[in-house]
């Protein structure tokens, strides 16, 4: 799952992205409101979270375009201001959850998760199939009650696959959700942790539809 | 002090009264005098028509009934005489004295006088009275008298008149003070109800409405406004960046000390610490909030429209914790308060409901005689009565079990009080648990009429 991180203060920003990043998400970070603009109106993020605080253009404004735009990624808004105004006048714009500083960091990756998952229209944050059991909330998997080894990209491929089960998801899109925004994008590594997956999780999980993609059945 | 009224009402009625008092003097005096004058003319005329027939009959004054033929001068007592006194002392009189005679009415000067005299028979009478020496050089005293009675009757009359005349000229005078007052204060009991009820046109009054002598004055209150305007919103800025300022730090040095507790060192004693910072901030946050109301700015505010704001945001959140939000509000609601403040009111009222109620909570929204009533409720435990003065104190939590400040209730309390109004804790009729009860100030003119 690929999260835009927007927000200006950096040794903050550094923090709840090392936390993110351990729960198997990819993070991309901007420091102010224009390019938070940019970034989350032209890639594909599942979920951008919004500190309103933002330097050259204010939070709130930047989530009005991006909805006017027609980006429906879920916002989780982070703010400094204690009036409830703020707070509604965020939610008003578009946000769908939002968080006053200072917070802990569990919490915040909590909210993530939860807001991953609505957005997924999972309300179960363990995923079963077969012999599988892979907990979204920290990227864990079992195979007949056995803990697997997965590298993050292994397990940004899963969630990814698994926040999407039921749909056919194409090699570019996958990619588009599983780099950095200046990743390097080779859409064929992309089959080697498809394969590698395979080979830790069981042949059965992920089907190839040849030419158009992957896709995990909806538990 | 005197108001504007009054102070127009006493000099109108004082001029008026003043003005009245000496037009009634002035005029009574002229008119006095001209009377008396004529009266004096016809007596002495009459006076000079005695002597004339006198010299007629000088040698038979016996005649002289005969000669002044006016009825009057036969009817006894009716107030014209004569009398004609001869050389030796014999005396004749007009029918109408029946006998009686003038008062000093057989001497007199060589000039005409003129005086008033009293006598039981005839009363009040003004005399005119002269010795005559004719051609033989024998000297006559002829006086002629007229009773004063019809001139004192016609006087008091005159004074009667002159009243009624002045009292109405009075009446008018009084009736334009009023009037006038009206006329001027107008435009200030306008610009009264204006500053009172701008809320409801919003922002700056126009001078251009008013006449030039209040125009500057509502220069001045449109700068006075703006200024206090200026000063709550810069403050509030000032608030949020301080916050922001504060709390990016505070979240920053979390962060690092959880990591470092992670790697099991103990961090107990800084993470202490920096609770009671963060504590210590939130208390002084929202003392400053609550110092800083839009009171000033006396703006209206569309109630319905905050409560379906803090419907969709509360009822995601309920939903969330798999808890209830009924909402009941009337359409239309206005409030006399900042957006601000009736937002922050209603958000620390809802986020303490939701923190505390097992399933339920319920806000209503309703027009009450005094306000606007709003009633937040949920079906938590309650606050117990003699806990609830306690719970409305900044900075007092009475359960640490729940994460939060515990300066909710304080926090809207403070903000309500600057409104004069009130926030009464009590207990849920319907949900069991708190209820709170807030009537906010609705519309309507404060303080009194001027003048």
């Amino acid at each position: 799952m690929r999260i835009l991180l927007a927000e200006d203060e950096l040794v903050l920003c550094d923090q709840i992205k090392k936390v993110l990043v351990a729960e198997g998400r990819i993070v991309d970070v901007a420091n102010d409101g224009q390019e938070a603009c940019f970034l989350g109106t032209t890639e594909p993020y599942d979920m951008i979270i919004l500190d309103l605080g933002l330097p050259v253009r204010d939070g709130i404004s930047v989530l009005r375009e991006w909805r006017s735009a027609g980006v429906a990624t879920p916002v989780l808004i982070l703010t400094a201001r204690d009036g409830w105004s703020d707070r509604v006048d965020g939610l008003d714009a578009g946000a769908d959850d939002y968080l006053t500083k200072p917070f802990h960091l569990p919490e915040l990756a909590a909210r993530v998760r939860a807001t991953l998952r609505r957005s997924s229209g999972r309300s179960n944050p363990l995923f079963q199939q077969g012999g599988l059991v892979f907990d979204t909330r920290h990227g864990r998997a079992t195979v007949n009650g056995v803990p697997v080894d997965l590298t993050s990209q292994e397990v940004a491929v899963l969630s990814y696959l698994i926040h999407n089960s039921g749909r056919l998801i194409s090699r570019t899109e996958l990619s588009e959700h599983i780099y950095e925004y200046d990743g390097d994008r080779d859409s064929n590594t992309i089959a080697v942790f498809i394969n590698r997956l395979r080979k830790k999780l069981g042949p059965d999980l992920i089907q190839t539809v040849r030419g158009r993609g992957y896709m995990i059945d909806a538990p | 002090m005197l108001s504007l009224r009054q102070r127009a009402w006493i000099s109108g009625g004082v001029s008026a009264l003043v003005s009245m008092a000496v037009g009634i003097l002035l005029l009574y005096t002229f008119l006095n005098e001209r009377e008396s004058d004529r009266f004096d003319r016809a007596l002495t005329e009459r006076h000079t028509q005695v002597v004339v027939a006198l010299s007629y009959a000088v040698d038979d004054p016996a005649r002289l009934a005969e000669l002044l033929f006016d009825p009057q001068y036969q009817t006894p007592f009716s107030g014209r005489y004569w009398q004609v006194t001869s050389p030796d002392g014999q005396s004749f009189a007009s029918g109408s004295l029946l006998g009686a005679s003038l008062p000093g009415g057989d001497t007199a000067q060589a000039v005409l006088e003129l005086r008033d005299a009293t006598d039981p028979d005839i009363e009040e009478v003004r005399i005119a009275a002269q010795r005559i020496t004719l051609e033989d050089g024998n000297a006559w005293v002829v006086a002629v008298a007229e009773s004063l009675a019809q001139l004192k009757t016609d006087r008091r009359n005159l004074r009667q008149s002159l009243g009624a005349a002045f009292a109405l000229v009075a009446a008018i005078g009084l009736a334009s003070v009023l009037f006038q007052t009206a006329a001027i204060i107008r435009p200030l009991d306008r610009l009264r109800r204006d500053v009172a009820q701008r809320w409801d046109h919003d922002e700056a009054l126009s001078a251009a409405e008013y006449p030039e002598e209040v125009a500057p004055l509502v220069g001045d209150i449109n700068t006075l406004l703006a200024r206090n305007r200026e000063i709550v919103s810069r403050s509030r800025r000032q608030a949020a960046d301080l916050a922001h300022a504060l709390k990016t730090p505070s979240a920053i040095l979390r962060n690092e000390l959880s990591v470092l507790a992670e790697r099991s060192q103990d961090m107990g004693k800084a993470l202490d610490a920096l609770d009671r910072v963060d504590a210590q901030l939130a208390r002084s946050l929202a003392r400053l909030r609550t110092a800083n109301t839009g009171e000033t700015v006396q703006a209206k505010t569309d109630l319905s429209h905050s409560v379906h704001r803090f419907q969709r945001l509360f009822g995601m959140m309920a939903d969330r914790e798999g808890k209830t939000l009924t909402v009941a509000c009337e359409p239309g609601l206005a409030v006399r308060m900042d957006a601000q403040d009736l937002e922050e009111v209603l958000g620390n009222l809802l986020d303490n409901a939701l923190k505390w109620c097992r399933t339920r909570l319920s806000l209503t929204a309703q027009k009450r005689k005094g306000g606007i009533e709003v009633v937040v409720e949920d079906d938590g435990p309650g606050i117990p009565e003699s806990d609830r003065a306690e719970a409305m104190r900044s900075g007092t939590r009475l359960d640490t079990s729940k994460p939060g400040t515990g300066l909710g209730l304080a926090i809207a309390s403070d903000l309500l009080q600057a409104y004069g109004a009130v926030l009464v804790l009590e207990d849920s009729p319907g949900l069991g648990g708190l209820a709170v009860r807030v009537t906010l100030p609705s519309q309507g003119v404060r303080g009194p009429r001027m003048g």
